[in-house]
């Protein structure tokens, strides 16, 4: 399996088709072929054959794509960033990860502006454990991890993928996950690998319900991939039924919790198309489970279940000594087989944490409580303080550090607010250094604004409540618990 | 309760701060103080005190970027109902 020629054919197969189209913009196989091979030529003649990471930086935009395949084209792993991330964010990623180069859109366009098409252009062969892509999530001490991919893991994942979801040139793939979150990697890599098309759906976008509609009506979809969060979101306008999209055939759900009042919805006013639910952290390479929910399967279970594992991935079920509970018991969810990455770059200390070898495969202490009933997995939960909140991993440690480290906090704890199941907002419960003489909205603004140079937008809390001190627990820490009980 | 008080009710209740109260020309979005999800749930929210058919995919962001603009929203709607 070649993954680069088996898009490059389509160059040849179906020229005009169209690979990826974004805000209005569209980018046909041709197009995607000519001038991924343009600035992997430029990659190959600006940087060492060193397999170094380059970090594309924009958001769904056609450029990256093209960026993407350029990399993979000149042997360099990729690293997705969102363009809207602050720029201290953006730098302790490339530092942590030792970027040689930043590739943003622009700077794309200059490239392939100046750059002359080069008949005889050859791809540099990837080894089966090279570096495909790295991508970073939250970390518990304020600093992002990247997460490696090779290549074997990537075609994997699709060798699984692509009959799994019958995915062909006649399909549609509608993302809304960012490039940075690796759900994306499934509706990018399924649809050019097939030939098909990929529509993707941007930030401002999902900010405008109006707008969203109007893409998604025009869209042609035929697959939609997507976290819970994104179809919750879309279900809250009644006019969100088979009627607005009448191409889709699938719902592909995945990257958080799917509550089961999703599923009734999604299933009565889409009767005529599949609900797949999904699941695995970006560790093992965007899921490593998946099942067909239907009306029976409601009926019978909840949670929802993630279903089973994909062939030749292991999902065990481990008590805290890390060994195996007893079938039907509640333990950690441990991911063990090829699909499972090779640790994070640069942070040997943390991949040694999560990471270890098990019957002679790679395998990942998820961090997730699961168990296994009627031969299906169960999720129930973390372990720890990750949350997901509308789709995105964060660490709470990771908003944590960042607000220590603004000027006037000495004590911040955020608490997650939930609603029914999932995470609604984040508050953060602050002790300042010294008084001010701002009032608290004033304060609150200040603080969103520093952090706002630190963390990205989705990780700023909602709601700042200013305290003089924390309840505290026996042990001497803050009281989460009480903190909450105020939030109700 | 008058419009005024229902919507400032809600908004204090999404944003957290009766900020939304002192200052009717505040920029929600820009300041940070609504996300999409919770701009949607307000929507669905006054759609249901007002008895009002607001579909949350009609109304456009900009019409809703204050709690003075939401405020002469409702009133316009409700008139018009």
């Amino acid at each position: 399996m070649d993954i680069i020629k088996q898009i490059d054919h389509w160059a040849q197969v179906q020229p005009e088709k169209v690979a990826h189209k974004s805000s209005g913009q569209t980018l046909s196989y041709q197009e995607l072929f000519i001038q991924s091979n343009k600035l992997a030529e430029y990659l190959m003649q600006a940087l060492p054959n060193d397999n170094s990471p380059i970090v594309i930086l924009g958001h769904k935009h056609i450029e990256m794509t093209i960026g993407f395949i350029a990399c993979a084209k000149s042997g360099h792993p990729y690293i997705p960033l969102e363009n809207y991330f602050p720029e201290q964010r953006i730098k302790t990623v490339v530092d942590t990860a030792q970027a040689s180069m930043v590739l943003t859109v622009e700077k794309i366009r200059d490239v392939l502006d100046g750059a002359k098409e080069n008949l005889n252009f050859t791809p540099r062969e990837r080894k089966q454990d090279d570096a495909w892509y790295i991508i970073f999530t939250s970390g518990s001490t304020g600093n992002p991890k990247g997460v490696v991919i090779p290549r074997s893991n990537l075609e994997n994942f699709l060798n699984w993928a692509v009959p799994e979801h019958k995915v062909t040139r006649d399909t549609v793939i509608l993302g809304q996950a960012p490039f940075t979150f690796d759900v994306s990697i499934l509706d990018l890599y399924c649809s050019l690998y097939q030939g098909g098309t990929l529509v993707s759906v941007t930030k401002d976008e999902i900010a405008n319900l109006k707008e969203l509609f109007h893409t998604l009506k025009n869209s042609n979809a035929t697959m939609w991939v997507s976290t819970p969060s994104f179809a919750r979101l879309c279900l809250m306008d009644q006019s969100f039924s088979e009627d607005m999209i009448p191409t889709l055939s699938r719902f592909w759900l995945a990257g958080e919790a799917l509550a089961p009042e999703i599923c009734v919805d999604l299933l009565k006013r889409f009767p005529k198309t599949e609900l797949w639910n999904a699941y695995g952290p970006t560790e093992a390479t965007v899921a490593t489970t998946s099942v067909e929910i239907t009306k029976d399967i409601l009926a019978k279970y909840n949670p929802v279940p993630i279903g089973y594992a994909m062939p030749g991935t292991q999902i065990l079920i481990h008590d805290q000594d890390n060994r195996p509970v007893l079938s039907g018991e509640r333990g950690e969810i441990i991911i063990c087989g090829p699909n499972v990455s090779v640790g994070y770059i640069n942070r040997p200390d943390l991949t040694e944490r999560a990471f270890f070898e098990l019957n002679g495969q790679r395998a990942y202490h998820t961090g997730d409580w699961g168990r296994y009933k009627d031969g299906m997995v169960f999720y129930e939960g973390r372990m720890d303080f990750q949350i997901k909140l509308h789709g995105y991993r964060i660490e709470l440690g990771d908003i944590e550090s960042n607000l220590h480290a603004l000027t006037n906090i000495q004590d911040a704890v955020i608490i997650p607010v939930m609603k029914g199941e999932h995470a609604d907002y984040l508050a953060a419960f602050v002790i300042m250094k010294t008084k001010t003489d701002q009032s608290d909205f004033e304060n609150m603004q200040a603080m969103k604004k520093e952090l706002a140079q630190r963390i990205p937008e989705y990780m700023i809390p909602r709601k700042f409540i200013f305290l003089p001190e924390f309840p505290m627990t026996s042990n001497g820490k803050a009281d989460r618990r009480k903190l909450a009980e105020t939030l109700q | 309760m008058s419009v005024n008080e229902t919507v400032l009710k809600h908004l204090e209740r999404f944003t957290g701060t009766d900020q939304v109260r002192k200052d009717l020309n505040i920029d929600l979005f820009g300041e940070r103080l609504l996300d999409s999800l919770a701009s949607i749930e307000l929507v669905l929210a006054l759609s249901e005190d007002f008895s009002l058919d607001l579909a949350p995919g009609d109304v456009d962001r900009d019409e809703w970027a204050t709690p003075q603009k939401i405020i002469d929203y409702i009133n316009a709607r409700a008139k018009q109902a």
